[in-house]
């Protein structure tokens, strides 16, 4: 028996008003020929009791990253959100709203996420921030097609845009299928062996329409190279950096090095790794950008007694006014996850970032003596500065190792990079959030000792 | 008035936090931050109240009556956000290995076919975070087919006029033309305009079913034969699949390839705005084409299943970095289980809501129809509706100066949320209802008085609503040629 229809047992009295007999008269403007002839092939309803047991069953089966030593990040990152967020943030008037199409009743969604632009702004360097992006990868592929947008005319590599080589596979994916409607030409951008830019490439992309690279880069180097890089690309080509931001409250933020769009993962901030979604992506510009960008985006205004009021505004850049000649097609967002976000920045404050990102430094760090310690461990770049995840190369493949993890120590080791580029079989990205203490560390470097003699 | 950057605390008043394991850690010299964010300086107990303070000035379902059409704002049941809080979801990480990730892929596996089912189609990914996403997924999915078949020539997509905005921006973002044709005056398909661009350049038609004028295409089996003769695809806008759950299916009705809206149909809530979720569904011909990966089930040596990976041969890769929005997957299962093989029921009280309203409100007693200034009138002409109606306040408008924004105005005085307005385009004056299944006839009916009311009430009352919300009517002009789009965070 369905609880969830308030008018069960109440159709006839309804019907009748209408002048109607049956459930069945309001279906007549369906068509013999396309209907279902069999009831759905589904389960019997359950209660809301024998739904939680299934739902405890099934969750519990997971082997989740923090009932265990972890050193699994890549993208999505154990991080710890104070009990207040998920609390705050699934407050009814937040969590069942819509999208705040009247102002006047949406207020408090509005401010919280007017509030989130600046905070992600202050953290950034730049201006303007949208509400939110789906994740990462659509913020970078985004911020690629909006850069196209304002420098495609002007470009002499028309429709050309320079990307690194060493992005993650899936995000160069989601990079091709945003892209390639427009015809865009995606070229890489090679590097040096020590992980960091090769400055004397970059050169190729002047004239083209945007450079993305990431700070910190998929093996965790933070590189000073990518402050040299608006100068040489100049003006007319816009350059996009993607962050971890919680390094942000240690690194520089990519505005202050020229960057006209700064995109990344929200995550880290006001949710878990949660399977990989919801999550939210950051999208923030220089003002140049504002007309092309895409998303939600919040202003202040005021209402008709002068009183300070917030609305969204630039509605005209998006779907539901310009259609086929929008900025992007995105409607539904991230907004409750980037409250959540706005909520965990909030009460970090500018000290609590610069902790949290010291202690997430310091993991690394420390996660990184550990493992060189031992024989026949090497970095992969032994000469950066990480952030969060470095590279490791083993005497033997990756995957044969984290299996071992698995099966003999119940520790997540990390990724075996093969998966992304088939010919780095031997090497493992490490990566050691604020989640790790000095014990996981020590059972990490034990358990890869005893694959290696193992070995031997 | 809360102004989350006037707390003046410490710069760690927030959350105390354990110390760093290790202070050996350089930032290279040319990357170190001189100067720390403005963010708030408070504590959790101001922030706490703050944000407390703007639930206070929001509008949610739980609030009240919101009956936005095409929305769906159905009821959330708050076990859905009790399992997501659970262990074993929120700490998972998307790369971990498939034994880590059994009951989840469990959880999805059940989900792809649960949606099938109830689509007519044979493979679904929920890798789309979003309705548009589904959209834009599909397209890219029917792109790479023609180019594989060697009709890459097949360039435009056909769109009613009446189509939610997201069909023609999604196709123009995979590189379409798009085509846009007419409705009939009475807001129904037109098959001889769809006749008339229907050709060997046409890769699909998209269309949502009940339309957005909340009425079923009866011609739509003979519209799918037009777009399928000329080789090209048929493509379901899930948006109003509420209407017709059970009753029939876009497999049934001839569509290729469909997306569905978890936070509609399926009760994911919607956030502020999101999170959705858009996992679409396709037939066998297009299936080797959809994002990566899906999940298999599978029969160990000692007969148990084993949930894996599945790369499709054909994949387009990726569309969203992981496994699309698993939270609003986990939700959406727990609401599916909800009602089993009953969501035809969920489907016929969305349909009964709908057209109790619209009986209500077009119907008004004698006594208050003589007190009405002008009566609105049917957007579209019909005998039933499926889930969402729409009218038209253009007679209000003519005799009045009281416009449909006006009157949504004054709806939110009432407490309630206002129906979509000026949508679809196609009916002046738009005002688009949906009640959806969880109003009760008590709600319905003090809505239709309400509503009738504001008919009856002094037009320059309605015309400078809202009186008694938080703020009254917002300058939107102002804002746009103004765009203060932060906070200053000046140092006082």
């Amino acid at each position: 028996m369905v609880d969830q229809l308030p008018n069960l047992g109440r159709e006839a009295e309804m019907l009748e008003a209408m002048g109607m007999t049956s459930i069945d008269d309001l279906f007549t403007d369906i068509p013999e020929h396309v209907r279902r002839s069999e009831p759905l092939d589904l389960p019997p309803p359950q209660t809301e009791e024998e739904i939680l047991r299934e739902a405890r069953m099934l969750l519990g089966m997971n082997i989740s990253v923090d009932s265990r030593p972890s050193f699994l990040g890549a993208g999505l990152y154990s991080n710890y959100v104070p009990t207040m967020v998920p609390m705050l943030a699934t407050r009814g008037e937040f969590l069942t709203a819509y999208t705040p199409y009247q102002p006047e009743v949406s207020q408090g969604m509005l401010q919280a996420m007017w509030e989130f632009q600046t905070m992600v702004s202050e953290l950034v360097g730049l201006p303007v921030s949208n509400v939110s992006m789906y994740d990462a990868s659509t913020a970078a592929a985004e911020a690629l097609t909006c850069a196209v947008r304002v420098h495609g005319r002007k470009a002499s590599q028309k429709s050309t845009i320079y990307v690194s080589e060493l992005i993650p596979p899936h995000r160069m994916s989601v990079i091709h299928n945003y892209t390639q409607g427009a015809e865009i030409v995606v070229k890489t951008l090679p590097h040096n062996d020590d992980g960091m830019i090769d400055l004397t490439a970059v050169g190729a992309a002047e004239g083209a329409c945007a450079v993305y690279v990431e700070q910190p880069n998929s093996f965790g180097l933070l590189d000073p190279g990518l402050c040299e890089l608006k100068p040489i690309i100049g003006e007319n080509t816009a350059l996009i950096v993607g962050v971890q931001p919680v390094s942000l409250g240690l690194v520089a933020p990519p505005g202050d090095y020229g960057a006209d769009i700064v995109v990344g993962e929200g995550q880290p901030f006001g949710i878990g790794p949660t399977a990989g979604g919801p999550i939210y992506g950051l999208f923030a510009c220089s003002e140049a950008y504002i007309r092309q960008m895409p998303g939600r985006i919040v202003g202040l205004s005021k209402d008709s007694d002068g009183e300070r009021a917030f609305t969204l505004t630039l509605s005209t850049r998006e779907q539901h006014i310009r259609r086929h000649r929008a900025t992007s097609n995105i409607c539904s967002n991230e907004t409750l996850i980037a409250l959540m976000g706005a909520m965990h920045m909030a009460l970090l404050g500018p000290g609590g970032l610069e902790k949290l990102a010291q202690r997430n430094a310091g993991a690394c760090s420390a996660t990184k003596s550990a493992l060189l310690a031992l024989d026949e461990v090497e970095l992969v770049h032994p000469n950066g500065s990480h952030f969060n995840e470095f590279a490791i190369r083993l005497p033997r493949p990756a995957a044969d190792l984290l299996s071992f993890l698995d099966d003999e120590c119940d520790i997540t080791g990390g990724l075996d990079l093969s998966q992304w580029w088939p010919e780095r079989e031997n090497e493992l990205l490490v990566c050691a959030t604020d989640q790790i203490d000095i014990e996981d560390i020590e059972e990490l470097a034990e358990g890869i000792q005893d694959w290696l003699e193992g070995y031997e | 008035m809360s102004d989350l950057f006037a707390f003046n605390g410490s710069q760690d008043a927030g959350y105390a936090q354990p110390d760093p394991i290790s202070d050996e850690f350089a930032i290279p010299a040319a990357l170190q931050r001189s100067k720390l964010p403005r963010w708030p300086r408070a504590s959790e107990p101001e922030i706490v109240r703050h944000y407390t303070w703007l639930s206070t000035r929001s509008h949610g379902i739980d609030s009240g009556f919101y009956p936005l059409g095409s929305c769906t704002m159905k009821h959330n049941p708050r076990v859905n956000e009790r399992i997501v809080q659970m262990p074993g979801m929120n700490d998972l990480h998307a790369l971990s290995p498939a034994s880590h990730l059994q009951g989840m892929m469990a959880i999805f596996h059940e989900m792809q076919e649960m949606l099938a089912h109830c689509a007519g189609m044979d493979t679904v990914t929920l890798q789309p975070v979003a309705g548009a996403q589904g959209e834009f997924t599909a397209m890219r999915c029917v792109q790479e087919y023609h180019r594989d078949i060697g009709q890459e020539n097949r360039d435009k997509v056909i769109v009613p006029d009446s189509a939610h905005g997201t069909n023609p921006a999604s196709a123009a973002m995979c590189g379409y033309e798009i085509i846009e044709i007419p409705s009939l005056d009475n807001g129904r398909l037109d098959l001889d305009a769809l006749r008339a661009v229907v050709g060997d350049d046409t890769a699909a038609m998209m269309i949502t079913n009940p339309s957005t004028l909340g009425l079923f295409e009866p011609e739509i089996a003979e519209a799918a034969e037009i777009v399928h003769e000329a080789g090209g695809q048929m493509y379901y806008d899930g948006a109003n699949f509420n209407a017709i759950l059970g009753k029939t299916n876009p497999g049934l009705m001839g569509f290729d390839a469909v997306h569905y809206n978890l936070h509609k149909t399926f009760s994911q809530p919607h956030g502020g705005g999101g999170p959705g979720a858009g996992p679409i569904g396709v037939k066998a011909h297009l299936s080797d084409y959809l994002p990566s990966p899906l999940v298999i089930a599978e029969e160990d040596e000692e007969g148990e299943t084993w949930f894996d990976w599945y790369e499709p041969p054909k994949t387009i890769g990726k569309v969203q970095q992981w496994h699309g929005n698993s939270g609003a997957t986990v939700r959406a299962w727990a609401f599916y289980r909800r009602y089993g093989r009953d969501l035809e029921k969920m489907s016929e009280h969305a349909v009964l809501n709908a057209n109790y309203l619209r009986h209500r409100i077009m119907n008004p007693s004698k006594e208050v129809r003589d007190s009405i200034h002008a009566m609105p009138c049917d957007g579209a002409p019909a005998d039933v509706v499926k889930h969402e109606f729409t009218l038209s306040m253009t007679p209000v408008k003519d005799a009045t100066g009281v416009t449909g924004k006006d009157i949504a105005k004054r709806l939110l005085d009432f407490g309630y949320m206002a129906p979509t307005l000026y949508f679809p385009m196609i009916v002046p004056e738009c005002l688009m209802f949906e009640p959806t299944e969880t109003e009760s006839k008590e709600a319905i009916d003090q809505f239709a008085d309400d509503f009738l009311h504001i008919l009856t009430e002094d037009p320059e009352l309605v015309k400078t609503a809202p009186h008694d919300t938080p703020v009254k009517r917002v300058d939107e002009v102002w804002a746009a040629r103004n765009l203060i789009l932060r906070h200053p965070c000046d140092d006082e």
